[in-house]
């Protein structure tokens, strides 16, 4: 048993149920190894911006007021709605619904699509400034920690697109939800970790 | 008809959740444009990020149900995350 997390055969706890399995970690565990890598990159980047920040304070005042805090507000509803999809597809899913929960994830990702054209579009208007990664300190940690973050969005789109398409041919059952769980907890850790990216960087 | 039921309370829980991580996310903004000292607003701003990263934990990943280590495990992150960032910019 490592860290509480049991392989179970118990049939009975979890045929014909609606429901997630209690204590039963969702998804594979590799995911959650994974998950719990990106989260500490992620922990060192995070606390690296606000080190900085305090280092160059006026410079990072000043690089906040360029950037659109409204995008940024875009941004975190997009992701937050994007994973209440994908939390509802995932209900769906401990029904059987695979063609449901599919369709659920297809909005996931269409919402997704305004993060991403948003954060494109920041991009482009900073760049139309003549403002890129090597400006300064403050725009090169924008830029790497933003950028970073967006290729994970980018690569959940693609686990999403591959969970969407084995839950729509079926591939899932209520007894076999794991990869569908690891997609979306994948997906949620992204969510997460702009919850914390946001205000660092756009509101603090 | 029970475990149906209990189905759509946890569809509620999701959908009740997604809408307090909305306000929580406009009620950040909203503090940021009223809070004069930045101290204050800081300390405001990360104890929504633990109150959003515990929703996105508990109920979108479903580590409510999940064995405790690994929830308070992740629950650690975002309270330990806003910890070391308040402790950057306040002291």
């Amino acid at each position: 048993m490592l860290l509480g997390y049991t392989l179970t055969n118990n049939a009975s706890a979890i045929e014909s149920h609606h429901l997630p399995v209690k204590n039963r970690l969702p998804g594979d565990l590799a995911m959650w190894f994974f998950i719990l890598a990106e989260l500490t990159v992620f922990a060192l980047f995070f606390i690296g911006f606000a080190i900085s920040e305090q280092q160059n304070l006026v410079m990072f005042s000043q690089g906040k007021a360029k950037l659109h805090q409204t995008a940024g507000l875009i941004n975190t509803i997009a992701l937050i709605t994007s994973s209440f999809f994908v939390a509802l597809a995932l209900n769906v899913m401990h029904k059987g619904r695979g063609r449901q929960a599919s369709f659920l994830l297809i909005i996931a990702k269409l919402v997704a699509c305004i993060y991403i054209a948003v954060k494109i579009s920041e991009y482009l208007l900073l760049f139309e400034q003549g403002i890129d990664i090597e400006t300064n300190t403050f725009f090169t940690l924008y830029f790497l920690i933003t950028a970073f973050h967006l290729m994970h969005v980018l690569l959940g789109m693609v686990i999403l697109a591959y969970v969407n398409h084995s839950a729509f041919k079926g591939k899932y059952s209520t007894n076999n939800l794991s990869g569908f769980e690891s997609g979306a907890s994948y997906w949620h850790m992204v969510d997460l970790l702009w919850i914390i990216l946001f205000p660092l960087i756009y509101v603090i | 008809m029970n475990k149906e039921k209990t189905g759509k309370e946890i569809m509620t829980t999701t959908v009740f959740s997604w809408l307090l991580l909305i306000i929580l996310t406009f009620v950040a903004v909203y503090l940021s444009n009223f809070i004069d000292s930045r101290d204050v607003f800081i300390s405001c701003a990360l104890i929504l990020v633990f109150f959003k990263g515990q929703q996105i934990i508990d109920i979108f990943m479903e580590l409510k149900h999940a064995p405790k280590r690994w929830r308070l495990l992740l629950l650690s992150y975002v309270i330990l995350m806003p910890l070391i960032i308040a402790s950057i910019y306040l002291f």
